[in-house]
């Protein structure tokens, strides 16, 4: 008996979760982005300018693989720990001798793993497509870790508050995908009027793009160290913040 | 040192006293029936055991550890069959058992082997690659007790693991529980049926509204509460655990036990 075998179970638990079922969690998420890229780069593309001296489809492919990462963390992490609560598989885990910490990190891995997928693959897929190599290797894959963790916790915490399926997706619509969207997936903030720009600075997500976009093309907005940092601190946060709840048994224990 | 050791345990839902200040001490080694009518308060009583109910008051100890305390070896020392077919919908039941077998520190080959041998034991082999939906109610029950067995655990909880099961498999279920009680296993167990806490208990506790209403041998609280006398209800037999059931609790105990699908969210 090892000692690390409990929570090495539940780390593959969770990828047999998701890996099972690829065609519906790995795949499609890759074709939507691949299209974007084809809809928006190819296609529109043309007709806008360049920014920072890129074509506009090169300019967002960095977003595009930040957006698909981030959603796929999200998904993954809400409705595996959703689906638990709801065929009450959760209880079984929790009667087990199994740390918070270590069912929260499970979770959360699932939600990297297929959140790094959907990035990685769309990333090097657009990026052939493009004939153009990744400028940091090490930057671009910080950032949509740390995404990946951060976006996963928050579901984690939204699976946890959810009472209903519909509040799990909307949470997706109505506050994840307008964050995502205003983060500057499509834009440069550059472009952004003075006070659109001011707002545009409090949402979190436009400093994890940012970042990414640097990590993956060498260009950005604003400060790499300030967007490494948030990055880091929001997703270590959060982190945090579900191992808390999962000790304190908030809404697991009755 | 007892195996479980329950004292002051209360417990509330919003405005349902569900326990209210129970105290019961399961030795090591027995066979130990918890009786009650439905909403007694058992299956509250074993998740507070299992650290899934978080008490108001009282404490637990699992073989002289506080289940509170030091909840990671409190929980390596026991095993739940739920009431729930609690297991991950989708996952083909090979993969559920062997998953537990890893919650438990058992390496995958280890886990793969202890995992064929009760998915045959409990006739679950040709089974092995469909979810819970493809299993009938007494497949999915006998998947609960197989699954619980998976850790080899020193301390069974047993939460109505025969409610729907068919009187042949019961029978069978019961030899074998009897069988792992005698190689050193503690059981605990809740039934409904009378015939069940006959047949395996050592001793029985009645539990009522929230409180343990009897606890000893069914012989000797046969003698005590048997006779009150009470009319004796029409059918119910007297001289039996029935009667002392039906005395206590002012309620049949049921032949057939629903358990609930809804989730508690
Ligand atoms: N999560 C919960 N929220 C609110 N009330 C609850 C909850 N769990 C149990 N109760 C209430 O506590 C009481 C005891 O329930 P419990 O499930 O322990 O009964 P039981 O003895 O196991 O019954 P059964 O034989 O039907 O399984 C009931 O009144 C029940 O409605
Ligand atoms: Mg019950």
């Amino acid at each position: 008996m090892g000692n690390g075998t409990p929570f090495v179970t539940l780390l593959r638990q969770e990828w047999f979760r998701f890996t099972r079922l690829w065609k519906q969690t790995i795949f499609p998420p890759i074709v939507t982005t691949i299209l974007f890229i084809l809809i928006f780069g190819f296609s529109l593309g043309d007709r806008i300018r360049e920014i920072h001296g890129l074509s506009y489809i090169l300019f967002i492919v960095p977003g595009l693989a930040a957006m698909g990462a981030m959603m796929n963390a999200h998904t993954n992490c809400s409705f595996a720990l959703y689906m638990s609560r709801f065929d009450q598989s959760i209880d079984n885990m929790l009667a087990a001798p199994l740390r918070s910490i270590e069912l929260v990190t499970a979770f959360l891995w699932g939600g990297i793993a297929r959140g790094m997928l959907v990035g990685l693959v769309t990333l090097a897929v657009s990026l052939l497509l493009l004939k153009q190599p990744p400028y940091h290797l090490g930057w671009t894959l910080f950032f949509l870790i740390t995404q990946t963790v951060f976006f996963g916790c928050w579901g984690i915490v939204g699976a946890l508050r959810a009472k209903t399926w519909d509040n799990l997706a909307t949470a997706q619509n109505f506050i994840i995908t307008p964050l995502i969207y205003l983060g500057g997936v499509f834009y440069s903030v550059d472009l952004l009027p003075g006070i659109w720009r001011t707002i545009s600075g409090f949402n979190p997500l436009l400093y994890m793009i940012d970042g990414t976009r640097y990590g993956v093309l060498g260009v950005h907005d604003l400060s790499l160290l300030t967007s490494a940092g948030l990055s880091a601190g929001m997703s270590l946060g959060m982190f945090a913040l579900c191992v808390i709840l999962f000790q304190k048994g908030y809404r697991l224990v009755r | 040192m007892n195996a479980i050791e329950i004292s002051g345990i209360k417990k509330s839902f919003q405005n349902v006293h569900a326990l209210k200040g129970v105290d019961l001490a399961i030795r090591q080694g027995e066979f130990f029936g918890l009786l009650g009518p439905n909403g007694a308060g058992k299956t509250t009583l074993i998740s507070a055991i299992m650290g899934l109910v978080r008490p108001d008051a009282g404490a637990i100890q699992v073989m002289g550890l506080d289940n509170r305390q030091e909840p990671m070896a409190a929980k390596k020392l026991m095993a739940l069959c739920p009431q729930e077919i609690n297991v991950h919908t989708y996952f083909p039941i090979q993969k559920i058992m062997e998953f537990q077998g890893g919650f438990y520190g058992f390496d995958r080959k280890t886990s793969k082997q202890r995992a064929e041998e009760l998915l045959k034991r409990f006739g679950l082999w040709e089974k092995r690659k469909v979810g819970k939906f493809n299993l009938s109610g007494g497949m999915q029950r006998r998947l609960m007790i197989a699954r619980s067995l998976m850790s080899d655990p020193k301390i069974l909880i047993l939460d109505e693991p025969t409610a729907g099961v068919d009187v042949e498999l019961r029978h069978e279920l019961w030899d074998f529980l009897k069988t792992i009680n005698q190689n050193g296993r503690t059981i605990l167990l809740t039934t409904h049926y009378i015939e069940e806490a006959e047949q395996l208990c050592g001793r029985v506790a009645i539990i009522h509204e929230g409180k343990i209403v009897a606890c000893d041998t069914p012989q000797k609280l046969i003698v005590q509460h048997g006779q009150k006398g009470k009319p004796v209800r029409r059918f119910v037999r007297p001289g039996t655990l029935e009667e002392v059931f039906v005395n206590l609790t002012g309620k049949r105990m049921e032949e057939a036990q629903q358990w609930e699908m809804a989730p508690r969210l």
